[in-house]
């Protein structure tokens, strides 16, 4: 403070010479009228809040980052014998129930109690769930009599059954057995490489071929029908319309049966490729190669290949589809659901928003009914989302698809084509939720175009319209941008009203696809949010999904990072346009 | 309390006089008459902000209106092109006759009037474009593609506006990087670009710099030969400076409207000369 105010008697502060009628102020300041102590309080919630945004993104981070990267496979032998082999993926402190303390020797129960009754206990990620009944397993430190890390174990990732821990024993190629120890060996890779290519064939052939067999005499079939629901059972041109589906459907069976041996062919010599491997405790286990998607001796492997594996697996998970419910694999479907319906969404709200906003703010005579219908949309934003999902199913899947459905896809009945959720309902419903926000941003953003450039705009002889088009909607756009990019970001994290139109935990084919119409709106899709929630909550077994969610969480993070820096990027070259001298 | 006191002792005799009627001794041009403004009064909502004003404005010649601040000298310019259509709650009587029509004929197209009128305001506002498409933005409302045209006429306007030189080789460049004196001009070229008839000011050197003014001021005197010009200004030498006729308002009413030599030596009205003179304002 001031030297000032030590000589200043603050009870003088606000004397007032009454004689001069003058209130005459004197050089006191008082603390409260000071800013700094607010500051910190202000500085402080910064502080708080970055804090906490830090520490989350830190925790996916290192957590996301760190779940491919190989582990070491550690060989725990027990006290009573047994042995357990796995990754160590956790530990912590738990306290041992008396039971537990009763079999322990009273050395061990005198650590614990010393501990105040705490011991440690550490999560191995054994794998071999065909043989265990579970992938992981509880290990507490009393426990354990010895732990090793033999060379020779081997992680091998299959199709099924999630990772098998153990050691290799030998590669049958073509039924000719072949002892070896290393599944890095060159030629054990390239067998592994040939089995991985054939059965990329049969599922390019089941997959793409027999699809689009199957589409073709889908569309026969609904031909067909159509014809039926047009002319009636007993006509002419039904009886026709049969001849010629038979005739069709003879034909595509017979391409199907074709393409059928051909992938059977293939089929048979991937079973005649086999590994064998046994678990730590002896048993023994014959799969076929193809089944492999990648096996590594996990406490063998210098820092190259590890890379080489962490790579892969990073490769496998952005490009590749799910497995084993969802816990394994990849996301790809559901990286292309969100980015889709995102973009749906966006160019749905934008326009909408835009325009209802355009109509507030420059045409609609301010009064009690534009007021009321502000409140109404600011109150939008504040609906729980889940009644946007529900509201979305009735009225957008149900009336307006169900309608669409009996109008223009009689044939398909009872199976609903519009009629139930899918990427086209889900981006609707998520516009109606957004909009309050593109409608609130652009009506700020009109009112800030100043009303010397409209004037300006007018004066030169252009009409309301022209003026709006050519000189405010330019100048608006980047606090439009700003408000697109919120509800983009808002529609792209959003969960809860998707789970009720369209989206589901797996959808195997994507909306985009090499069928005519190309584009399908009507179809559900999957969502990296609705991903995290079903492999985090809804699998079989929450600790083989808890690396996943962690990995997805990361991806939808950057997912909408990447989309937002997009739009930001083009609102700043937009900024950028009219920025300048402008006083 | 006493500053008050101070402020009211001293108040001019001529300030006191009701207002009487409004003295005319205007110099014709030699084209006739361009504007008439008949018998005008403005209201906004309940307060009126126009007395009755009846003033000519005559081809060829610039005007001046002069007069202290909330007179009603800018309310009166951006009536004559009806920018004042709009503020919510305005109401009118009388007329303004541009070319035996009156301007506040509901038949009136006020697009296609605005058209027939630039005008230049206070502060420069072009537009988030680049300095060409400022310049040629009214062809643009009016749908104009041939490129040759809009060339010739970008060039045109420019050199009306004597920003030619300065700009010619960064026409693409964005308007708003421009100093606030060629933001003004570049305003006039955009007001002059359709040929007006009448080309409204107002006080358009008021956010610029002397130097920039006297660029401006010179440019109103090489127009002024070519365009009918109503100008407001608060600046007396201005006014003395670039106008052929100079109106004097005050509170709303007209108050005497002569040839700017007299006005600013010999007006016919003490209330006048108090103000011409900077005993009030």
């Amino acid at each position: 403070m001031s030297s000032l105010q030590d000589t200043v008697n603050p009870q003088d502060a606000s004397s007032y010479d009454s004689a001069a009628g003058v209130h005459r102020r004197e050089a006191v300041v008082y603390p409260a009228a000071r800013g700094e102590p607010k500051l910190w309080s202000l500085g402080g919630t910064l502080a708080f809040g970055v804090l906490m945004i830090t520490g989350f993104l830190i925790l996916v981070l290192w957590n996301g980052i760190a779940t491919f990267w190989p582990k070491p496979i550690a060989v725990v032998t027990l006290a009573d014998g047994k042995i357990v082999a796995g990754e160590q993926t956790r530990e912590e402190l738990f306290k041992p129930t008396a039971d537990q303390l009763a079999k322990l020797t009273p050395q061990l129960r005198a650590v614990i109690a010393k501990d105040d009754g705490y011991a440690t206990r550490r999560l191995y990620r054994t794998g071999n769930f065909d043989f265990y009944g579970d992938d992981s397993k509880w290990v507490a430190d009393y426990d354990v009599a010895k732990v090793d890390y033999p060379r020779d174990m081997v992680l091998a990732e299959r199709r099924e059954w999630g990772p098998f821990v153990g050691r290799l024993k030998a590669v049958v190629l073509d039924g000719v057995e072949r002892p070896v120890t290393d599944p890095s060996e060159g030629w054990v890779r390239d067998a592994l490489g040939q089995a991985q290519a054939r059965l990329a064939q049969i599922r390019k052939l089941e997959r793409d071929e027999i699809g689009g067999i199957n589409h073709k005499l889908e569309q026969e079939r609904l031909a067909l029908r159509r014809v039926l629901l047009k002319s009636g059972a007993d006509s002419a041109a039904y009886g026709e319309a049969q001849a010629k589906f038979a005739a069709r459907e003879a034909e595509l069976k017979k391409q199907y049966e074709a393409l059928s041996a051909e992938a059977q062919a293939l089929k048979g010599r991937n079973e005649r490729d086999r590994i064998i491997l046994t678990e730590v405790g002896g048993a023994e286990k014959s799969l076929p190669l193809s089944v492999i998607v990648r096996a590594y001796d996990a406490n063998d492997i210098g820092l190259g290949a590890k890379l080489a594996v962490y790579g892969s697996r990073w490769a496998e998970f952005l490009t590749d589809e799910p497995r084993e419910a969802n816990t394994e694999g990849g996301v790809m479907p559901a990286i292309f659901g969100t980015f889709a319906m995102t973009v749906l969404l966006s160019l749905i709200v934008a326009p909408f928003g835009v325009l209802t906003a355009l109509y507030l703010r420059e045409y609609a005579k301010q009064g009690r009914i534009v007021a009321f219908v502000r409140i109404s949309v600011n109150n939008l934003a504040g609906v729980p989302s889940i009644v946007y999902g529900v509201f979305g199913l009735g009225f957008f899947a149900y009336i307006l698809g169900g309608s669409i459905d009996r109008l223009f896809f009689p044939e398909y009945l009872p199976n609903p084509t519009f009629g139930t959720g899918g990427l086209l309902w889900a981006a609707l419903t998520l516009a109606i939720m957004t909009v309050p926000v593109v409608i609130v941003a652009t009506e700020e953003a009109l009112a800030a175009v100043p009303r010397s450039m409209r004037e300006g705009s007018l004066a030169c002889g252009a009409s309301k319209w022209q003026t709006i088009r050519m000189i405010v909607l330019p100048r608006a756009m980047p606090g439009i941008m700003t408000g697109l990019i919120l509800a983009m970001a808002r529609g792209a994290g959003e969960v809860a009203p998707l789970m009720l139109v369209g989206v589901v935990k797996l959808a195997p084919e994507l909306p985009i696809d090499g069928y005519f119409p190309f584009v399908h709106l009507e179809r559900s899709f999957m969502h990296l949010g609705f991903h995290i929630f079903d492999v985090g909550f809804q699998s079989r077994n929450s600790e083989a999904g808890k690396p996943m969610v962690f990995v997805t969480t990361l991806l939808l993070i950057a997912l909408i990072a990447i989309m937002n820096a997009t739009a930001i990027t083009i609102r700043n070259r937009l900024k950028k346009k009219f920025a300048g001298s402008q006083f | 309390m006493s500053a008050v006191s101070v402020m009211e002792k001293p108040a001019t005799p001529a300030q006191e006089q009701p207002f009487g009627e409004t003295v005319y001794h205007l110099q014709k041009g030699d084209q006739g008459i361009a504007l008439d403004i008949k018998d005008f009064n403005l209201w906004y909502g309940d307060r009126q902000a126009l007395h009755g004003v009846n003033l000519t404005v005559e081809r060829g010649l610039v005007t001046a209106l002069i007069g202290p601040s909330g007179c009603g000298k800018s309310t009166l310019l951006r009536s004559l092109n009806r920018m004042n259509d709009l503020v919510d709650g305005l109401s009118i009587t009388g007329k303004v006759v541009l070319d035996q029509v009156d301007i506040y004929d509901p038949r009136t197209d006020v697009i296609a009037l605005r058209k027939r009128m630039g005008m230049v305001f206070q502060k420069p506002n072009p537009f988030p474009m680049s300095i060409y498409e400022n310049v040629i933005y009214p062809l643009r409302v009016d749908g104009v593609r041939d490129k040759r045209l809009l060339d010739e006429t970008v060039e045109r306007a420019l050199k009306g506006s004597a920003l030619w030189d300065e700009v010619k080789d960064r026409l693409d460049q964005s308007a708003l990087g421009m100093s606030g004196g060629q933001q003004q001009r570049l305003c006039i070229a955009r007001a002059i670009v359709g040929d007006p008839e009448v080309l409204l000011m107002d006080e358009p050197c008021s956010a610029l710099d002397p130097i920039a003014t006297a660029k401006v001021e010179e440019l109103i005197d090489e127009l002024g030969g070519h365009y009918t010009i109503v100008i407001v200004t608060h600046n007396m030498q201005q006014a003395a400076r670039v106008s052929h006729n100079t109106a004097f308002m005050y509170l709303g009413r007209l108050i005497e409207y002569g040839k700017t030599e007299t006005m600013f030596t010999t007006p016919k009205l003490g209330r006048t000369l108090d103000y011409v003179t900077g005993r009030f304002g």
